[in-house]
């Protein structure tokens, strides 16, 4: 009986196959002769562009008493000129915060004209998305170059460079996280009346805080590592006096700075890491 | 808060005798569909009634509701609310006609990182805009102070400076309905607002509506699922079919197989 039971069962079951069989998604989709052909002209190039780049071990190898005689000379770190290059990364760090503050300011109203849930106009976004992006295309030393060119050698052309390229950054994802927010909360308050205004600054902005706090603190990471570059071409801070090191083969000066670049980076890091945990818990 | 005192006084016999919400010929259809959600709807809802609007997934419930609030725009139709035309206003018009109207959604749509007495405290947005109203930290002590009450009234008192994503799914709603009370509305519109709710949450809230709707002498309109729930919480249901309203009857006169077999 259980046999014939069994039997019954097992063949309902393969009925039960052969008609679900035809349903059965298949486990992995056969890629399209297109993708194939994409797949093959990618390596293909990306075959090329490894040759391009100079990728040579030799040259590797043959460099790497070089490396061992400059990092030799990097010990001891000299501290002749200790009081200078404090006070320029100083210079570097308050660059890097005046730019990303002002930045920022600056940013979240070009987010508002951006966002498709509060722009005023398809026209007003498409050009404020026009301006972001080219904002944050150009490269900073690009931005750099034309600043120092206009108002001179110095940190106020870094400062500007820095604002340009924080409302390249900021704006963009403020805009996008603007956008993510739920609709829900501000479709309640439209549903009362309350004027658009309101549900900006009240759904909004506290919805997307948490998006706001940690861009602008990666922003201000950002700005503090590439304030120390701009000083390369002139823009003020720390790297005005790296440029002299090297120039002058002082290795041993160049590595004061390097740790005095790590310290301010690992700590802007470390405090903004202490900041984004606090301000994300907080009640309002 | 002068309203709730005279309606406190006020039996409903008497609160229902003037039309708060008149619908005519209402339609909608949605882009690129090829049939119309519903068309030609019609009802008229009295000052102090409680009405539930009942159909199956997808008759178009929601959208009905909404439309009402002229939330979502209607085809055609005209929407009488308090005796003043809403289909023909904009802008500032129609957001100054809506105050009048407290909306409770099926999600509770609080603002997630904001204290319950904040979120109470938008209520006021319907009346009075700005800085005042955003922040319970601004606001003045009268409105604090009124908030408060709204949160008591609602069981929700102690949860005030706790954050709104801090809060049960039954929790969130009632501050919810505590938001739509500080705005002090006419009527009350609740679409499906114990569906994300389990079974005594829900019953609950519908307990809730139901007081407060006696106690403040309010007009509620609500769109449910549950059968229970429209008829043990309305004087009246609506039910929609094949896109026509096809259902009007005094909920006393119906019972719950009777209503099922118009899910059929």
């Amino acid at each position: 009986m259980l046999e014939r039971g069994g039997e019954t069962v097992t063949s309902a079951h393969k009925a039960n196959l052969s008609v679900i069989g035809d349903q059965m998604p298949v486990r992995f989709e056969r890629p399209s002769w297109l993708s194939n052909i994409l797949c093959a002209l990618f390596l293909l190039f990306l075959l090329w562009s490894m040759s391009s780049a100079g990728l040579s071990l030799s040259d590797l190898l043959e460099g790497l008493p070089n490396m061992a005689t400059i990092a030799g000379e990097m010990v001891p770190p000299a501290t002749d000129r200790a009081g200078p290059m404090a006070n320029a990364i100083l210079v570097t760090f308050q660059m890097a915060l005046v730019g990303t503050v002002i930045g920022i300011l600056i940013s979240i109203p070009v987010a508002m004209l951006m966002a498709r849930n509060t722009s005023p106009h398809p026209i007003v976004r498409h050009v404020a998305r026009s301006v972001v992006s080219f904002f944050r295309t150009v490269p900073d030393l690009a931005w750099a170059l034309f600043f120092v060119a206009s108002v001179g050698l110095g940190a106020f052309a870094g400062t500007l460079t820095i604002i340009i390229d924080t409302i390249g950054f900021c704006a963009r994802f403020f805009a996008e996280s603007m956008e993510e927010v739920d609709p829900g909360p501000s479709e309640a308050l439209a549903s009362i009346g309350a004027s658009p205004i309101d549900r900006i600054v009240v759904v909004l902005l506290p919805s997307a805080m948490p998006s706001f706090i940690n861009t602008s603190l990666f922003s201000l990471e950002k700005a503090v590592r590439s304030s120390v570059v701009l000083g390369l071409v002139g823009a003020g801070g720390i790297g005005a006096e790296l440029a002299v090191s090297m120039e002058m083969f002082r290795y041993d000066q160049a590595a004061t700075i390097v740790i005095m670049i790590f310290v301010l980076v690992f700590a802007v890091e470390q405090f903004s890491s202490v900041i984004r945990n606090r301000l994300l818990r907080q009640n309002v | 808060m002068n309203s709730c005192a005279e309606s406190l006084t006020m039996p409903r016999s008497v609160l229902a005798t003037t039309s708060q919400l008149k619908v005519s010929g209402l339609a909608k259809r949605f882009d690129g569909c090829s049939q119309s959600v519903f068309s030609d709807v019609n009802f008229t809802i009295s000052t102090g009634q409680s009405v539930a609007l009942i159909g199956a997934n997808g008759a178009g419930k929601s959208t009905l509701l909404r439309c009402c609030a002229r939330l979502i725009e209607p085809d055609a139709g005209s929407i009488i609310l308090d005796g003043e035309a809403l289909s023909s206003k904009s802008g500032s018009e129609l957001r100054k006609a809506r105050n009048r109207v407290g909306f409770v959604f099926q999600k509770h749509c609080l603002v997630p990182r904001l204290s319950a007495l904040t979120n109470v405290l938008h209520g006021n947005l319907a009346h009075r805009s700005g800085p005042r109203n955003w922040l319970q930290g601004f606001a003045r002590q009268e409105d604090r102070g009124r908030a408060m009450d709204c949160l008591n009234q609602v069981g929700m008192a102690h949860v005030a400076d706790k954050r709104c994503d801090q809060l049960s799914g039954g929790q969130a709603q009632r501050v919810a309905i505590a938001r739509a009370l500080m705005q002090d509305p006419k009527m009350l519109f609740a679409d499906e607002p114990t569906a994300s709710l389990d079974p005594q949450s829900g019953d609950d809230i519908m307990e809730l509506f139901s007081s407060l709707v006696k106690v403040r002498g309010l007009t509620l309109f609500f769109v449910s699922h549950h059968i229970e729930h429209a008829l043990n919480y309305s004087d009246r249901i609506l039910g929609l079919q094949e896109r026509q309203l096809l259902l009007d009857t005094p909920s006393q006169s119906e019972s719950l197989p009777s209503l099922r077999a118009f899910y059929a």
